[in-house]
């Protein structure tokens, strides 16, 4: 990080003293999530573009074939690759005058994503797999962060599932170790076996107290935010990301240090996200649905529309 | 080993336990008297950890080049060595290993809300944690370990952060995993501070049922506090020693 | 949900039984709010926290918890050892082994050329020539800062660079603080135990030496500091501004050691190491335990052997041993 979000004092009370009131600068309840926006691409198979209020990303998701790891023939190779550039905002450096060495947030939001995604099992690996110990398919996500304004974990969750869901990679036949790949126009395309769809909640704590309070007392109204704008997630003293998805089970919690929070508060984050899992999976079902209606060739989509008349 | 086998019908665990028995835990402070400010040693059934503390003072050896010192606060760097005969596996960790640094960056955090910043001004505290061994329960050790070492170098606490892992066995919590039972069954890492019921960290890695978390998560706190016993024992044994000395 | 936890160690009875003024961090000291509440606590409303492991000190309505351990925090007046780790702007940066460097000021050295000298600008250009990175002195607290950092003076003959001997740290807790901190000890070695913890031990000047070898061990320091006046020596009361601007010439600053004769290096080596004794047993440090140490340590023989634990441990014992025999008899 080139350097802090600096934010005056003046800034930073009045935007603290409106949160303990109820208000968010943008006018939000203080458990609401911004307006998700996802565009999918209508001409090619795995790139979507997600907007949350104004932070945006772009996920596409490309497939080849690889050897797979030698400690686990059977499965295939899914990567995610998270580098935030100076594109999305000043505050990130990049790759090449850092030297390499990423930032805390950096690390943070590149290893959530891979657990929230990848070690929760929400693509099939062993699908995967084409001839065991010699040839698997490798997944690649690659995210890429076009602006910020807070919230890069939720937002990259959403972006890499929706590109997992709409990414169809080649149909294919083996023939003894020889693999036919068949082009676009000979077979359709075949989608990836995703096994559930695990969403992110980036729940962010304010103390309207001192340290002392949050330490001994038990008044336990320390203020809780959902999808934090950039100058809320500055301003914040401690965040907590968890991921669920639809069949309520958490694949992954971190509340990395910062306040401290009652027990009895942190089950009502995982209540309220497991509240609002259900409407962003339905959300992402519908678009991905009126996609592929769309993509279903002109001609199949006309007949279509007459059977539907006809029914 | 069969998941089966990681709690017995009769309610015992591989290493005899039972569901709620915490793992032999011992601690040491002032291990390091000469080489650092504040030192300890934690061992958590067969996991053993040791923490040194340097500081607070103006100059770290760890801290990466142009880090400013804070004029709120102090500038915690963690640094962790894993070794590779510190497991089972042998594994080699590289210096920028994805996990430790994200155990470092959740450590840094937790132990900032934690130090009285105030009386730090402008300084460094330079935190060393070393694995000699490691039998599950990584994240829990090193936040017990380093809050011993904190106390042990005289730096202002709120109050003691314990840690400790719980697990799930189907309906079942498990109290302080060890590597065996960390590989087959989902966890959750807790740390409280003091008595409170307040978790200042939490970790959880892997599926767990959305209602299966407040049991773990209760049975975590009771855990935290009898960790919390113990290592309130050994600081007043420890205090008590160096009081007569002098 | 009621669950019982049973765990392997047991706890030996409850708290009660260790001594009741030791508290640790979160710990509740009292809810009386009338206490004024100073170092190592907290407060939320009128309850009053410990934040560190300590005991309790009280004095009149003030309350604060002394810890058992921690870094040196600077006093004014403490005579201390340190190291420059910067040349700044009229000032060196030293390292004291605190929480924050000290700062010593080119107003607060004394100059070649006497004290009256004025500092022209040209001396400001030449600090380095009087002290550099590296360079230890002994020097004392003259004020604090509001954060608690020092600042630092050595307008005395007896402060100043320290040269012909070894550095030896040892937590600052160890030493005891006393009237005077550098002592002239038998085998004409002398010693600065700073308050710091930092100690620097060297051959003792001409002039003292020969007033030291007549010293028994069991003068007072008051009555050994008076006997002795060379260069670094306290007396700067018997000293003459003139004599005063002869002794302030550039060897106060020089950085060439005098020829230590093999003898002098073991002894200094063994004090070196009684030294360490003492603070690996924990035990307080003064004059007199030092050289009962290091009279101990002469029944050991050659002095490579003290660097062995064992040998170091039972210096130790051995010189709370001696203390508790010469006490009750």
């Amino acid at each position: 990080m080139v350097r802090d979000y600096d934010i005056s004092n003046n800034e930073r009370q009045f935007v603290l003293q409106a949160l303990e009131q109820n208000v968010r600068l943008d006018g939000r309840k203080l458990l609401e999530m911004r307006d998700v926006d996802i565009f999918v691409s209508p001409d090619e198979y795995g790139y979507v573009e997600i907007s949350l209020g104004k932070t945006k990303v772009a996920c596409r998701v490309t497939a080849e074939i690889a050897k797979p790891y030698e400690d686990r023939p059977f499965d295939g190779i899914f990567q995610i690759s998270t580098e935030i550039s100076p594109i999305c905002s000043p505050f990130f450096e990049s790759g090449l005058t850092s030297g390499g060495k990423q930032s805390n947030d950096e690390v943070l939001i590149s290893r959530l994503i891979e657990k929230a995604v990848r070690r929760s099992g929400a693509l099939d690996l062993e699908s995967l797999c084409i001839i065991a110990g010699s040839k698997c398919w490798s997944i690649r996500a690659d995210l890429h962060f076009l602006n910020y304004d807070g919230n890069f974990i939720d937002i990259s969750s959403i972006a890499v599932m929706v590109a997992l869901l709409h990414f169809r990679k080649p149909d294919m036949e083996i023939d003894g170790n020889n693999v036919i790949l068949f082009d676009q126009d000979q077979r359709n395309p075949v989608p990836l076996s995703i096994l559930h769809i695990p969403l992110c909640f980036t729940f962010q704590f304010y103390n309207p107290n001192d340290d002392e309070e949050n330490i001994k007392g038990n008044l336990n109204n320390e203020l809780i935010l959902l999808d934090a704008s950039l100058i809320e997630e500055r301003l914040s003293l401690g965040s907590m990301t968890l991921t669920i998805n639809k069949n309520k089970e958490l694949c992954q919690l971190v509340k990395s240090g910062g306040l401290n929070i009652d027990a009895s508060l942190i089950m009502n984050c995982c209540q309220h996200a497991s509240n609002l899992v259900d409407d962003l999976t339905k959300k992402i079902n519908s678009v991905l649905k009126h996609d592929a209606h769309l993509r279903e060739n002109p001609l199949e989509k006309e007949l279509q529309v007459v059977n539907q008349r006809d029914t | 080993m069969s998941r089966l086998e990681l709690y017995s019908p009769e309610g015992l665990r591989v290493d005899g336990r039972r569901w709620n028995e915490l793992r032999r835990f011992e601690c040491r402070t002032n291990t390091h008297p000469h080489a650092a400010d504040g030192s300890a040693y934690v061992q958590q059934g067969n996991s053993k950890i040791l923490c040194l503390v340097k500081g607070p003072m103006e100059h770290g050896a760890n801290l990466a080049a142009g880090t400013k010192l804070d004029a709120n606060g102090p500038v915690l760097s963690i640094t962790i060595n894993y070794p590779p005969f510190a497991a089972n596996d042998r594994k080699k960790r590289q210096k920028n290993d994805r996990r430790l640094q994200e155990i470092s960056i959740i450590l840094k955090r937790c132990f900032m809300k934690t130090i009285v910043l105030k009386n730090y001004s402008r300084t460094v505290i330079d935190i060393s944690l070393t694995v000699l061994a490691m039998d599950g329960g990584l994240l829990a050790c090193f936040c017990n370990a380093i809050t011993l070492a904190l106390i042990d170098a005289g730096i202002s606490l709120y109050d003691y952060v314990s840690a400790i892992s719980i697990g799930l066995f189907d309906q079942t919590p498990l109290l302080d995993m060890n590597t065996l039972e960390e590989s087959d069954l989902s966890f959750v890492t807790i740390g409280v501070v003091g008595d409170s019921d307040k978790l200042n960290l939490m970790l959880c890695e892997d599926k767990i049922p959305l209602d299966k978390l407040e049991r773990l998560i209760s049975l975590g706190i009771e855990g935290c506090h009898r960790v919390k016993q113990l290592m309130d024992h050994q600081m007043r044994v420890a205090g008590q020693e160096l009081q007569e000395r002098q | 949900m009621i669950i019982s936890i049973s765990a392997p160690t047991k706890l030996e009875s409850s708290e009660k039984t260790v001594g009741a003024s030791i508290v640790t961090p979160g710990e509740l000291i009292t809810d009386d709010p009338t206490w004024m509440r100073g170092h190592g606590t907290y407060f939320l409303n009128d309850k009053t926290y410990s934040s560190v492991a300590g005991s309790v000190l009280k004095v009149n309505k003030l309350l604060s918890v002394v810890p058992f351990k921690g870094r040196y925090s600077p006093e004014t007046g403490d005579h201390l050892v340190g190291r420059i780790v910067e040349v700044g702007q009229k000032r060196w940066k030293v390292d004291i082994g605190g929480e924050h460097d000290a700062v010593l000021m080119l107003g607060s050295v004394n100059l070649p050329g006497g004290i009256l000298r004025r500092k022209s600008e040209s001396d400001e250009l030449q600090m380095r020539s009087f002290l550099k990175e590296g360079d230890l002195l002994n020097a004392e607290v003259q004020s604090l800062f509001s954060d608690g950092s020092a600042s630092l003076h050595t307008r005395s003959l007896k402060y100043g660079k320290l040269r012909n001997g070894v550095f030896v740290r040892v937590p600052a807790n160890l030493i005891v603080r006393a009237k005077n901190h550098s002592h002239n000890l038998p085998g004409n070695v002398s010693v600065i135990l700073g308050v710091n913890g930092y100690c620097w031990i060297y051959k003792s000047s001409s002039a003292a030496s020969s007033a030291d070898h007549s010293a028994s061990t069991n003068r007072t320091a008051a009555e050994m500091s008076s006997s002795a006046s060379g260069k670094y020596q306290p007396g700067q009361g018997s000293v003459s501004i003139t004599r005063l601007e002869q002794e302030s010439s550039w060897d106060i600053y020089s950085d060439k050691n005098d020829k230590l004769s093999t003898n002098i290096k073991d002894t200094i080596s063994r004090y070196k190491n009684c030294l360490l004794s003492l603070s690996q047993c924990n035990i307080g440090i003064n004059e007199v335990r030092l050289v009962r140490a290091y009279e101990i340590s002469l029944g050991y023989g050659d002095t490579n052997i003290l660097v062995r634990e064992d040998i170091r441990k039972s210096i130790g014992e051995q010189v709370i041993f001696q203390e508790k025999m010469r006490g009750t008899g």
